[in-house]
């Protein structure tokens, strides 16, 4: 039996040592390359700090006694008085590789082969590092693309990958993977009002707080803007109600944004997945869950319900179909008459959208409105109504006849501050003929107060431009009517809740003359709404109050009936005005 | 039945004196633990409190209850151990038993630690992070590290490799890879009490006299020298560009049930290894299966790519021997000092050889060895035995740790 001599051994497994696949197994490399020469410490040393790259086979206190053998390049160093013989490979840049062997120098064959490998050893190290660099990109390009660079957080990416893959029973998935959809309250409240690299430090921080949850069986994501996940892996209801308690409670906590105590809440929507669930499944179920909180309680939690499901779903069907209404034109104006107390004539109309639906007939604001603004479909529906009351109107032949009426239009918060606002009102007034003294925008104090600084530039343009501001729903909101100086509003309509006390309660009483009586003095105009009974009409009309409007003194009506209503009262007015003979 | 060396017993008393260095060993065949730890620790509980106490015990117990008890019963001192594929007593392997190894004394110190691994990434991060218990050591003038490590997680080289980041040339390595008594399908380690797989647990332990290290094997090459074209992980693809398994059954010369037959493979491969020709010595490496798709070996350790390969042929005779000189070859490290105790860290294949020959009491009379002397392991999936160079996995191998 021949035996291969020894210098092969070392050539053939050196050389293969090099070819480990993982670019970043430099300790593996070196670990082979000491068995392969049957050496016991290898190192690769920087050529001028003598820093170790890496090293093999020495404890720390030894590495400075290599380090200065090298410096001297000795062949021999003395380790616990044993022989150790040294053997160099120069690599670039002044490196070196060390291959160290106890008690046995390096023959004469061994260091000519040695030698010769240098410059192999040398290319492998150089291909490694690019490989590991290589690698490295990658891996940072991996870690960009799955981590959410505000907060550290895993992204959505990411989140959806790592539901994916436990929720897939064959990758030996669980199926009790719960899940806390959390979304904060109101945090759109922190961009506008402190801007929003303080929203981006509020989120950095929550990114923190929820981070502290992360365990072997908890997964913290951050999905979008303002929503977090928890991914809980053996989850029951218990486990995730308790984890909900406790990251609200860990949300509540002030957090200081550059000098500023910030005071937010969450809500969180729970879910557990069922069978069959995939991630997406499982995000609706939470949101939706997350939603109910919104609507009902919002910084607690919800569980998911099935009827849960069933709205979302009603929801979703009802949001394409306004989509396509107001494609339609299915959604138009009616008219309310205004009217007037001292001698009962027609003073003007509020447009009020209705919605003529194909299957369900006619519906009312209440039936879309909430769903229309979620899906923010509130600017276009207003536009919709600006632009057929408008039109309507100024096509009634009792108008035509010089019947002098004003229009009153309600418009929501997204539209007053919508910068298209003052060219769409423009573009109806001209193509309906439309005077703008007789037009009447009409917005809640909410959407008002809430909105000043956006919304003053379309405030004052439509002053200049002649149209009136009207404040809607007056008394049910803000407690400062600072406002009142501060814009130019022409008129108050009185919120029906204290319209349909008068004649039971005193406190209703005394709130509506006391707007009378200010309005008065401001030299604003006041509509009462919500008129029902004749009772509410007389005290109303003996409190002084000048307007008047409610299912009393007119149902609203399609255009064409409005018209015949608006020319019947006309009639009706000027036949009261004819002498009596 | 209880085995019991209570000549080791005695004779520490007398040598050593109170207070010096001892080693006990003690075991039992009975079935219940608490029986059969009672009786393991007989001869070890009369002692003042061990530094270390191992732990080698058949799957057949229930570990977690055989720890709970042995860490109950022997005080402060540490507790590691792993399960086996059999235990080593002189005169008296068994199977299904539970031995306990155990030193103490003055003259010893010891730390112990324990890293947690997966078979996806191996053990070397396990093993490095068991090994940190050396830097805990208060050395005194030997010191060496001792490993047990799950014996089918990957390839047991790394448990190797990860130790030697740790401990580096100054400290031998020696040890082995725990058993399931041939059912491969888990092993567990015990570290503290605690009952772990995929694990490897270190006792660093230190001593005012010498520790030595023997390591043999009886095998020799049956092939020429083939180089190692591929190789994967513990995978052999091929042996100088030809399939390893073809190259495998055609040396051997393999009946037909060997080439078709898992089963008649292992029973085959049992007692056929293959070698790696490093510079002074042959490294065994244990073959445990084919892939007769892919025509592949599977190792229980890497037999690396580009190294020269050996199939290798053994005796009874030849492997007899290797059992009965390797204490003799540990205690002559021993510098004259006499051993008080070794322990025997034996490959089952060579169990399986021996005992086909009926040799298998035989390997165990030690005739070298002083009659005083405790005398106690297992039989491993793997043995650890480092002292010059880097590398120091073995399979098909036994060997003997000797302390003075």
């Amino acid at each position: 039996m021949s035996s291969a001599p020894w210098s092969l051994h070392v050539l053939s497994e050196v050389l293969a040592a090099f070819t480990v696949r993982s670019p970043t197994a430099l300790r593996d490399v070196m670990s082979r390359v000491a068995e392969a020469v049957d050496a016991e410490i290898t190192a690769i040393m920087d050529g001028a700090q003598s820093d170790f790259q890496h090293c093999v086979g020495l404890e720390d206190h030894q590495k400075f006694l290599l380090a200065a053998a090298v410096e001297e390049r000795l062949p021999v160093l003395s380790l616990a008085g044993v022989p150790l013989h040294l053997y160099w490979a120069p690599l670039d840049g002044g490196a070196v590789m060390v291959v160290g062997r106890f008690r046995e120098a390096y023959s004469l064959e061994e260091r000519a082969l040695l030698r010769a490998m240098g410059r192999s050893i040398q290319l492998s190290t150089q291909m490694l590092a690019a490989l590991k660099a290589e690698q490295e990109a990658k891996d940072l390009a991996i870690r960009e693309a799955t981590i959410d660079a505000l907060t550290g957080l895993p992204n959505r990416r990411y989140l959806l990958a790592h539901l994916g893959a436990g929720l897939d029973p064959s990758s030996g998935g669980r199926l009790q993977i719960g899940l806390l959809f959390i979304d904060f309250d109101r945090f759109k409240h922190i961009n506008d009002v402190y801007g929003h690299s303080v929203g981006d430090a509020y989120l950095q921080a929550v990114g923190v707080a929820l981070g502290q949850f992360h365990d072997a069986d908890t997964f913290v994501a951050r999905l979008a803007g303002d929503e977090f996940i928890v991914v809980v892996a053996s989850a029951n209801i218990g486990i995730l109600t308790d984890l909900a308690d406790r990251i609200l409670q860990c949300l509540k906590q002030p957090v200081k944004i550059r000098g500023r105590l910030l005071h937010y809440s969450a809500s969180i929507g729970v879910a557990l997945a069922e069978p069959g669930d995939r991630p997406q499944d499982l995000l609706d179920k939470a949101d939706m869950a997350m939603y109910s909180v919104k609507q009902l309680l919002p910084g607690g939690y919800a569980c998911f319900e099935p009827n849960m499901l069933d709205q979302a779903r009603r929801k979703a069907v009802l949001e394409s179909e306004i989509r396509s209404a107001l494609l339609q034109d299915e959604v138009i104006a009616f008219f309310q008459p205004i009217i007037s107390s001292l001698h009962g004539g027609v003073v003007g109309f509020e447009a009020l959208a209705r919605w003529l639906h194909p299957r369900r007939g006619l519906l009312t604001p209440k039936d879309f409105i909430e769903v229309a603004e979620d899906a923010g479909l509130l600017r276009d529906l207003d536009a919709r109504i600006l632009r057929d009351a408008c039109c309507s109107f100024s096509g009634w032949q009792s108008v035509q006849k010089g019947f002098n009426p004003r229009l009153s239009i309600n418009i929501s918060a997204a539209t007053l501050q919508d910068p298209t606002l003052i060219e769409r009102v423009k573009e109806s007034l001209v193509s309906s003929g439309l005077k703008a003294r007789n037009l009447l925008l009409e917005v809640t104090e909410s959407s008002l107060v809430k909105n000043v600084e956006r919304a003053q530039h379309n405030i004052l343009s439509l002053k200049k431009m002649g149209v009136k501001l009207a404040v809607d729903d007056f008394g049910t909101g803000y407690s400062s009517l600072r406002y009142l100086r501060q814009f130019p509003v022409s008129m108050l309509k009185i919120d029906r809740s204290f319209v349909s006390g008068l004649g039971q309660s005193y406190d209703d009483k005394v709130i509506v003359e006391t707007i009378l009586r200010m309005a008065a003095s401001l030299g604003i105009q006041v509509v009462a709404e919500g008129v029902e009974t004749e009772e509410q009409r007389a005290i109303l009309s003996r409190m002084g109050c000048e307007f008047l409007q409610g299912y009393l003194l007119g149902h609203p009506l399609d255009s064409p009936m409005s018209d015949q209503f608006l020319a019947r009262s006309e009639r009706r007015r000027n036949w009261l005005r004819q002498p009596i003979v | 039945m209880t085995i019991t060396d209570s000549a080791t017993e005695s004779a520490s008393d007398v040598v050593a004196g109170k207070g010096a260095r001892w080693v006990v060993v003690g075991s039992s065949t009975q079935a219940e633990a608490e029986l059969a730890v009672r009786e393991a620790l007989a001869p070890i509980v009369k002692r003042a409190d061990p530094k270390l106490t191992i732990i080698f015990c058949s799957p057949a117990h229930n570990l977690a209850e055989i720890s709970r008890l042995v860490r109950a019963t022997v005080g402060s001192g540490e507790v590691i151990g792993c399960s086996t594929a059999g235990e080593l007593l002189r005169n008296h392997p068994t199977t299904g038993g539970l031995l306990i190894w155990a030193l103490g004394g003055d003259g010893f110190a010891v730390t112990t630690g324990v890293g947690l691994g997966d078979p996806a990434t191996g053990l070397r991060d396990a093993a490095q992070t068991a090994a940190q218990c050396l830097r805990q050591l208060e050395r005194k003038e030997h010191t060496l590290l001792f490993l047990l490590a799950d014996g089918l997680c990957g390839d047991q080289m790394e448990v190797v490799r990860g130790a030697y980041d740790v401990s580096g040339a100054g400290v031998p390595l020696v040890g082995g890879c725990a058993g399931d008594d041939m059912a491969l399908q888990g092993t567990q380690q015990i570290h503290s009490g605690e009952l772990l797989t995929h694990a490897v647990v270190a006792a660093a332990i230190t001593s005012n006299a010498p520790m030595a290290i023997g390591i043999a094997h009886g095998w020799e090459p049956l092939s020429e020298a083939m180089l190692v074209t591929g190789s994967r992980g513990t995978t052999l693809e091929s042996l100088d560009d030809r399939p390893a398994l073809d190259v495998y059954l055609d040396t051997y010369e393999a009946p037909d049930e060997v080439r078709n037959d898992p089963a008649a493979f292992f029973d085959f491969a049992h007692t056929r290894p293959v070698g790696i020709a490093r510079r002074n010595r042959t490294e065994i490496r244990y073959v445990y299966g084919a892939d007769y798709e892919l025509r592949t070996l599977m190792i229980f350790a890497e037999v690396p790519q580009g190294a020269m390969a050996y199939l290798m042929q053994g005796n009874a005779t030849s492997v007899l021997n290797a059992t009965t000189d390797v204490c003799a070859l540990a205690e002559q490290a021993l510098g004259g000092q006499p051993a008080r105790g070794f322990m025997l860290l034996e490959c089952v294949a060579r169990k399986t050889l021996l005992s086909n020959a009926g040799l298998l009491d035989e390997s165990l009379k030690l005739p070298s060895v002083a009659s005083e002397a405790a005398v106690g392991g297992f039989y491993t999936y793997g043995e650890i035995a480092r002292t010059e160079g880097s590398g120091g996995l073995h399979n098909q191998t036994v060997v003997a740790l000797a302390l003075a």
